[in-house]
């Protein structure tokens, strides 16, 4: 027995044997004979090994169902370089990348690389697709290498590409964020590069911990914006036509969620095409909205009036007499059409948009008071997640001269951002209290867990009254004079305020001829579930907001009210007027 | 008990032979079990990507459809403002006016 037994052990390690020298011999035609193939092969990179591809987490905006849809992902390809030293026939070599490639260098600069035969590796096209990859691939022109590549890729275009943001080389070899969302949350959006290709067993012997608990797994991940991409494109084409009509030097956008301080869209005009900057100048990057400063004009007299009603320096009954122009501090301040109206209740200064009316509430407020307010409305940055942002111009609050407070109360003398004056605004539309503009909402973790930012942090500014006060005169706004009073909604209660507001100039006074133009409305007005700020600077042939801006607030607000589905809150059938 | 000794008697050899038999066999089957693991874990990834590539193409294609409904005129298209509108009475916190 003792025998047949040596015999089956000998029989096994026989067949042991004879595996391995398969496999010996399997690896030296594969290693030794067929090497040179195999490295050319891979030089091709059909099986690329893949750590060296760009890797970075996506950024998604949000449906209002909740669905994400990317608004900053990667796409996947093939990039062509050449070896000179190999290249044959440089001519044909380019007319074969030309037929698949749509941006490839140009044939001076691509014959010049092929004569530089001391080096072996040029790039000279980029984001090839699957297809024109492979189908040159397989033509195996010699000195041509076809390599996989990875790029980063905005599905939208332009689409909210301010905030969206842009990555860069820095001053290392690394891709980061550089402008908007991609450089605030570049620490959750970058990958260090080999998170899907790690080896379990290699992970097994050498990093136990890291395949339990990976710390990376707890920081990476893809940010979900509050951003909604139909709402963000009708937002950007309406701007785009104000822009356009008007010639405008620049033109803007933010609609809010007044409750919760989430920004539903943004848009700039003029903007970029993010998937090619080549020939984008580099101050369009940034996000005038955050880091630009403008004198708002008008908008301001509704923060002015419920200003003056929480302190109760005036009621909504209360009245003044209004001369048409004033001299304050020997400098003359009116009415934007220089007309006194007499004796007037507080209602009309909204309405009718007085300057005076402005002034006298300020004077009623006092310095005191009225700085107060106005530094805790515009004192502070917001916080807003874009990178950069300014802060506001207040240097006139800390003066005594009456004409200064007088002139701030309707929104000159006083520089703000955009996203501070909705923010501002946007207290108005929540019973008196500021919110944190914000436009990400949570980052979901490569763990699975998503994890929700904290925005909760609120400033209470004024009563609910006051508000409610000021939302009533600004309601009348639109259902009585905004387009002669066609323009109400007779289900639905809107807010609104038109500004003017003169561009300085470079000796510190202002053109008479060049305007800011701005527009603010939420609704519905007494539980408000959006809030639109609206402006365009210097547009031609064209004096007021209520012209510029007027009909792109009225088309937001229907596509809003119907794409929500909001209910109405005042009347439940309606002939729409014509 | 004594014939199931006798069949198994231990011997140095024997038990050495055994074990390395039975080590080459589980180190050949290691290393193909993780070959193939890591081939699958590259194909896997690179699948991904690839269907990454393939949605953000959809999403290009749907962005592109929105701006393009957007911009369309409805009025030149040769659609009618609807006439009336009739909402559904739904409970408000608001004020009604």
């Amino acid at each position: 027995m003792r025998a047949q037994f040596r015999s089956r052990i000998r029989l096994i390690l026989a067949g042991v044997i004879c595996i391995a020298i398969v496999i010996v011999i399997r690896l030296y035609f594969i290693q030794i004979v067929h090497g040179e193939d195999y490295t050319q092969k891979a030089d091709r990179q059909f099986a690329s090994g893949g750590s060296g591809l760009f890797d970075r987490g996506s950024i998604y905006f949000r449906l209002k169902d909740g669905t994400p849809i990317s608004a900053a992902t990667l796409s996947t390809g093939f990039l062509v370089a050449i070896n000179p030293q190999t290249l044959g026939d440089p001519e044909a070599a380019y007319a074969a990348i030309t037929a698949v490639a749509s941006s490839s260098i140009p044939y001076g600069t691509f014959i010049a690389a092929a004569a530089k035969k001391a080096q072996v590796y040029i790039e000279v096209a980029h984001h090839l697709s699957d297809e024109n990859g492979r189908a040159l691939a397989v033509r195996a022109i010699p000195g041509i290498q076809v390599l996989r590549e990875r790029w980063r890729y905005y599905p939208g275009v332009s689409l909210a590409a301010h905030s969206i943001g842009t990555i860069s080389y820095g001053s290392g070899d690394t891709l980061i964020g550089q402008t908007g969302l991609e450089e605030v949350y570049d620490g959750p959006l970058s990958r260090s590069g080999d998170a899907l290709y790690k080896n379990f067993f290699a992970e097994l012997f050498s990093n136990v911990g890291d395949l339990l608990v990976s710390a990376k797994d707890a920081r990476e991940g893809e940010i979900m914006t509050t951003i909604e991409p139909e709402v963000q494109t009708r937002l950007e084409n309406d701007i785009a036509k104000v822009s356009k009509r008007y010639l405008s030097h620049e033109s803007g956008g933010i609609i809010m969620d007044p409750r919760t301080g989430e920004i539903i869209a943004l848009a700039i005009y003029p903007t970029y095409d993010a998937n090619n900057r080549q020939n984008v100048s580099a101050s369009l990057l940034g996000n005038p909205l955050a880091e630009h400063v403008h004198e708002f004009g008008s908008i301001m007299k509704p923060i002015t009036m419920a200003a003056g009603l929480d302190a109760g320096v005036v009621t909504a009954e209360t009245t003044y007499n209004d001369v048409g122009c004033i001299t304050v501090d020997t400098k003359k301040i009116c009415n934007w059409d220089l007309k006194a109206r007499g004796v007037v209740p507080m209602k009309q200064i909204i309405v009718q948009s007085l300057n005076l009316g402005a002034a006298w509430v300020a004077t009623e407020l006092g310095q005191e008071k009225f700085r107060e307010y106005f530094t805790k409305l515009f004192g502070q940055k917001t916080g807003i997640d874009l990178p950069n942002e300014s802060g506001a111009l207040l240097g006139n609050l800390s003066k005594t001269q009456q004409i200064n407070f007088d002139t701030m109360a309707y929104g000159h003398g006083i520089a703000v951002t955009p996203i501070q004056m909705i923010r501002a605004l946007g207290a108005l539309a929540n019973s008196g209290t500021m919110v944190q503009p914000h436009l990400v909402s949570s980052v979901r973790l490569n763990s699975g867990i998503e994890r929700k930012f904290d925005w909760s942090q609120t400033t209470p500014v004024f009563g609910a009254n006051a508000v409610r006060e000021t939302a009533d005169m600004m309601t009348a706004v639109v259902d009585e004079k905004l387009q002669g009073g066609k323009a109400i909604i007779s289900t639905m209660s809107v807010a609104a305020k038109t500004g003017t507001a003169q561009l300085t100039n470079e000796q510190g006074g202002y053109f008479s001829d060049r305007f800011f133009h701005s527009f603010v409305g939420f609704f519905p007005a007494y539980n408000p579930r959006f809030i639109i700020l609206l402006y365009t600077s210097d547009p031609q042939n064209v004096t007021y907001a209520s012209d510029t801006l007027g009909s792109t607030f009225l088309d937001l607000t229907h596509f809003l009210i119907d794409y929500y589905a909001i209910p109405p809150d005042r009347g439940f059938a309606t002939t729409t007027p014509s | 008990m004594l014939n199931f000794a006798h069949r198994f008697r231990f011997s140095p050899l024997s038990f050495c032979s055994g074990t390395v038999a039975v080590l080459a066999v589980s180190y050949i089957g290691l290393i193909a079990v993780v070959m193939s693991y890591a081939t699958f874990t590259v194909e896997f990834s690179q699948s991904v990507r690839n269907n990454e590539t393939s949605v953000a193409e959809l999403e290009r294609q749907y962005f592109a459809t929105m701006a393009e409904i957007t911009k369309t005129d409805y009025v030149a298209a040769g659609y009618a403002t609807p006439s009336i509108k009739v909402f559904v009475p739904a409970k408000s916190v608001t004020a009604l006016r």
